[in-house]
């Protein structure tokens, strides 16, 4: 075959044209923009988000899909065409330097956002992401309904709740602090109220609990546990100074199954998220001893009721015993790992 | 006043040298992107100085500034000379010049400022995608009549690469881009995603793979001083990257809603990539055996060289990532940049700056300033690249392997900070490298030694 002018250029021409029918020629002529299930218009204060979004090159760092084989926020939900009708751009992403956002509509509260978004670090200690204190507080604010819209009607549901909840904390907070912690236990079922950490509270485990602390928790209960972290300014209710909980134990003791709980499904309405899709069983109890031991005093670990001993647990004595407990055989426990 | 735009070749020197400096501009967004991984508080609250600015800076400052324009110079030298002509307008190739640098120009100034269509690799607002088209019209006309007027009847097969290059470009980037939106260069809803890795993809595979393996075809016969290897592999090399290439963009969203068929074809002409990429390789190689020495003896041949490798590399790996089972947990994460980092400077840089070096002499009359700094810029981009390559895709596996044994995005950070830190630390070697050669490029310009006489005869008669 010989290469002339004509057949290079008609040729090069006609197989890419017809390369490009098949690839967006047909999917122009028979792809529907059909709502989904969850979609719903975007407000204007959502667009203008959107357009925040997209200018910034948010899109660099979070994907707005989910995959069947996705574990993180959102993961409830596997993307479907009809979300994205009407978006332009739809810019579904290529990284996940951050988590996708597809979903992030009421996961968190909008404080945690604002804080967030100011910051990352102050909601996210080990975050990677810039600093958006340089956007005027309106653009933050549109960022931020932009981003709690994202799962559209379902979003909304969690948004609700998170409103409702919001109401109630809130006014719980402003009873004072013994009021405001006697609502929050009363938030926790039953059963978690009385079971203590089964986990005995080993140098080891606290060591672990401190790690977790550092990374997730610091910047809102602050290094000493008295809530004052630099997100605090934000938010409200601000985060719960740990300090008080000692004047709120249940037959003398501090029960580890509330840290459990709350640490685990975190509290609807303020800004503390859940952490079970980051954290699970023992990094959960090995944080709750941590919390009890350095910021409450003492911790309930591996006291009745309890079942049989985990297999890999040696002879351990809770050298931290709550107020009346005190065990005088056993040498006096060391200070408390201040981080 | 603009003499100096009929001086014959002067527009392919002004688009190396461009980008040369672009590559410089590049390297330091990537440097900066690339702290800003690792220490995000660095230099704190400038507006364009956050990563999700920086980054399409450096992108496409990478792409549109430093390989894509020295890749086009390169071809404005061998076009003409591969046909025994002049090119029939330098004032148009400076034109295209002028146009092309605008659209990147706008990247650096506009970007930063939140200027920005914000669609990967779609990014330059729409009066940019205007600029940039008449800069590639203006380079397909200059071309097509320089053929036209061609003193040579064969037309070698770096000719068809160079001229398709634009035809595909002028008909593809508009398409990408939907640059019938002007507003957004965006289609509503996701079909969007559909258009946007047309070109996302069809850039670096008709763009920039055209671009470098007609210049790879131009440099390594001329350097083995023999003709090459195999026509009917060029024309199978050819035909075939049209035909698959331009259909495989779906891999970049095949765990997204788009439709099923769509994904297949993708993912079947992905693996099929593997035939054109093997048929130049071949080509070439075959056409190098027995003259190593020479290749590798001469350092503008060896960047030639070593980005062919860096080809074949990138194009085992690609389609293996776009095999949907591999997909998850290569796709979102790492691994994909450190493939991208392999596919841009390893092949279409190395090519890019390979060609530059050996084409420099032959438009100048004179020798490089350095040879020994051509051979320092192989070493460092070499040195820095390919611990790019381990480092990131090593982070990659790191990320996608606990994420899909259900760890958190979040909760995998800490553990990037080790990969993070040594990929900023490499990235100062393509600093230095951007450096080395942008003053080797400056110096030669301004006092290469005059060449020998029979040498300058070789150069005319080369092509």
């Amino acid at each position: 075959m010989k290469m002339t002018p004509a057949v290079l250029i008609v040729g090069a021409l006609m197989v890419f044209w017809a390369s490009a029918f098949i690839i967006v020629g047909i999917p122009s002529l028979t792809m529907k923009e059909t709502p989904s299930e969850i979609w719903r218009p975007l407000t204007p204060l959502e667009k203008a988000g959107h357009r925040l979004y997209v200018k910034n090159g948010c899109s660099y760092c979070h994907s707005l899909f989910i995959r069947v084989n996705d574990w993180d926020i959102g993961a409830e939900r596997i993307a479907k065409a009809g979300d994205y009708v009407g978006v332009e751009p739809a810019i579904l992403g290529s990284e996940r330097t951050g988590p996708d956002l597809s979903q992030e509509g009421g996961e968190h509260s909008d404080d945690w956002n604002i804080a967030h978004f100011t910051n990352p670090r102050f909601t996210s200690p080990i975050s990677l992401m810039p600093s958006w204190d340089f956007l005027t507080e309106s653009e933050i604010t549109a960022l931020t309904a932009y981003v709690q819209s994202q799962g559209g009607k379902h979003a909304d549901l969690r948004q609700a709740r998170q409103r409702e909840w919001k109401k109630q904390a809130v006014e719980a907070y402003s009873g004072g602090f013994d009021r405001n912690i006697e609502w929050l236990h009363a938030q926790v079922p039953e059963v978690w109220r009385r079971m203590p950490n089964p986990y005995p509270a080993t140098e080891a485990a606290l060591q672990r609990g401190k790690r977790i602390y550092q990374q997730l928790c610091v910047n809102c209960h602050s290094p000493v546990g008295d809530g004052n972290g630099p997100a605090m300014p934000f938010l409200s209710p601000p985060p719960l100074n740990f300090t008080t909980l000692r004047r709120h134990m249940v037959e003398n003791r501090y029960i580890g199954g509330i840290f459990y709980y709350q640490i685990m499904n975190g509290i609807t309405g303020t800004a503390m998220p859940y952490f079970k899709k980051h954290l699970e069983s023992e990094k959960i109890w090995d944080l709750a001893n941590y919390l009890a031991v350095s910021f409450v005093g003492h911790t309930d670990a591996n006291t009745e009721p309890r079942g049989i001993d985990a297999s890999f647990e040696g002879a351990w004595e809770n050298r931290y015993p709550p107020p009346g407990r005190e065990r005088p055989d056993l040498p006096v426990a060391p200070p408390a790992p201040v981080p | 006043m603009f003499k100096f735009a009929s001086k014959p070749q002067s527009a392919a020197l002004a688009f190396m040298v461009s980008g040369s400096v672009w590559f410089v501009v590049g390297a330091v967004y990537g440097f900066m992107s690339a702290i800003h991984l690792v220490a995000p508080e660095f230099l704190p609250h400038v507006g364009a100085l956050v990563f999700g600015r920086e980054r399409p800076v450096h992108v496409n400052t990478m792409l549109y500034g430093f390989v894509g324009p020295m890749l086009v110079g390169c071809g404005l030298y061998y076009l003409p000379a591969l046909l025994r002509t002049r090119l029939w307008s330098e004032p148009l190739a400076w034109a295209a010049f002028f146009f092309w640098n605008l659209t990147v120009l706008s990247g650096p100034v506009g970007f930063a400022f939140g200027i920005t269509q914000g669609r990967e690799y779609n990014e330059y607002v729409w009066l940019a995608d205007v600029s940039l088209v008449i800069a590639v019209v203006c380079l397909i006309v200059n071309s097509a009549l320089t053929i036209a007027n061609r003193q040579e009847e064969q037309i070698y097969v770096s000719i068809w690469y160079f001229m398709a290059t634009f035809l595909w470009t002028a008909s593809n980037y508009p398409l990408g881009n939907v640059m019938w939106h002007p507003a957004t260069g965006a289609m509503p809803g996701l079909i969007d995603s559909i258009f946007l890795w047309f070109w996302g993809h069809n850039l670096p595979g008709l763009l920039i793979t055209p671009l470098a393996t007609g210049a790879a075809y131009f440099v390594i016969p001329r350097v083995a001083r023999t003709p090459l290897n195999s026509h009917t592999l060029s024309l199978l090399g050819f035909w075939l990257l049209i035909a698959l290439y331009s259909h495989i963009g779906g891999h970049h969203v095949l765990q997204s809603p788009i439709p099923n068929w769509l994904k297949t074809v993708s993912v079947v002409d992905s693996i099929a990539m593997v035939l054109p990429v093997s048929i130049v390789v071949i080509n070439l190689w075959m056409t190098a055996r027995n003259f190593g020495r020479r290749i590798w003896g001469d350092p503008a041949a060896r960047l030639v060289m070593g980005g062919v490798v860096w080809y074949i590399v990138t194009c085992i790996q690609g389609p293996l990532q776009s095999l949907p089972f591999l997909q998850r947990v290569t796709h979102f994460n790492n691994w994909t940049v450190g493939h991208a980092h392999i596919a841009m400077l390893g092949f279409g840089g190395y090519i890019a700056l390979g060609a530059m070096w050996h084409i420099v002499p032959l438009i100048t009359g004179r020798e490089l300033y350095s040879k020994k700094l051509v051979s320092l810029q192989f070493g460092l981009v070499t040195f820095g690249l390919t611990g790019f390559f381990l480092v990131l895709t090593a982070a990659g596996l790191v990320q996608g392997t606990a994420w899909h044994n259900g760890e958190t995005v979040l909760r995998v950070l800490p553990q990037l900070v080790p990969f993070m830190a040594s990929r900023a630390a490499l990235g100062v070697f393509i600093f230095t490298a951007s450096l080395v050669g942008l003053y080797n490029l400056l110096m030669s310009l301004r006092r290469g030694e005059e060449q020998e006489g029979a040498q300058l005869k070789r150069a005319e008669d080369a092509a």
